[in-house]
């Protein structure tokens, strides 16, 4: 099962919005999900643990060392675009894990 | 979802801001007189703004000014403001213009939860997003209600 964590500043509103958006795309897309979300300091730490991160774009470039692990960033323009969001899954080849 | 802040006196509606920050706070002010929020969270909001970036706003024209702030919040609410200029949050930035604020202020989880699929839904929608970034007075809001 593929895990995933939205992340945001609080923690108590963008991720919780992206994690019912995300969960809703990967549901349309077949695609077995476990989405935690917290805020973006959190996040940060536990971020390994996880096969790809959602943030807003703005924090795309505070999940370096991350992704530099090998964990897929999606930064996201549009929280609410379900079409931006399912073209970032399959781009980053999180539909076929 | 609208339709009840309006009742209850939770939006404002504005011509414009000089600054985004007096944006956010004049988007909290409602709260603020009803007691929902203490002035303090107003400042909360900012600073995580500055901290964090423009981040708050979500989606083209829609900001969700709020801060993890428990002390100061009283009412688990949304709170509307709608500004008819566009207020500038990154002047390099333009997409991160926004004239739709949601305000989120939460001491209550699973309240906050119900509020933010509540909006999400209201959201969902574009072609009526756009509208009401368009309208300009409370009974042309109202109209599209």
């Amino acid at each position: 099962m593929l895990k995933v964590i939205a992340a945001c500043g609080n923690g108590m509103g963008s991720s919780q919005m992206i994690k019912m958006k995300i969960s809703k795309v990967f549901k349309k897309l077949g695609v077995d999900v476990k989405v935690d979300h917290n805020s973006v300091g959190a996040a940060q730490n536990m971020a390994s643990e996880y096969d790809a991160v959602f943030v807003s774009q703005n924090f795309v470039k505070q999940f370096a060392n991350a992704a530099a692990h090998g964990t897929v960033i999606v930064g996201l323009k549009n929280l609410l675009s379900e079409q931006e969001i399912e073209e970032k899954i399959k781009e980053a080849g999180l539909d076929k894990k | 979802m609208l339709k009840e802040l309006i009742d209850k006196g939770y939006y404002s509606i504005h011509d414009g801001f000089d600054n985004w920050e007096d944006a956010v706070r004049a988007s909290v002010q409602p709260l603020i007189d009803a007691g929902a929020v203490k002035p303090a969270y107003a400042d909360s909001i900012v600073n995580s703004v500055k901290k964090f970036g423009p981040y708050i706003v979500i989606a083209p024209d829609i900001a969700i000014p709020h801060a993890e702030d428990k002390p100061n919040v009283n009412e688990t609410t949304l709170c509307f403001m709608k500004s008819n200029t566009p207020v500038v949050f990154d002047p390099e930035d333009h997409e991160k213009d926004a004239r739709l604020f949601f305000v989120l202020a939460s001491n209550d989880e699973e309240k906050h939860l119900k509020n933010l699929e509540g909006l999400m839904e209201f959201l969902s929608d574009e072609e009526f997003v756009a509208k009401l970034g368009e309208a300009k007075t409370l009974e042309e809001i109202k109209a599209l209600l």
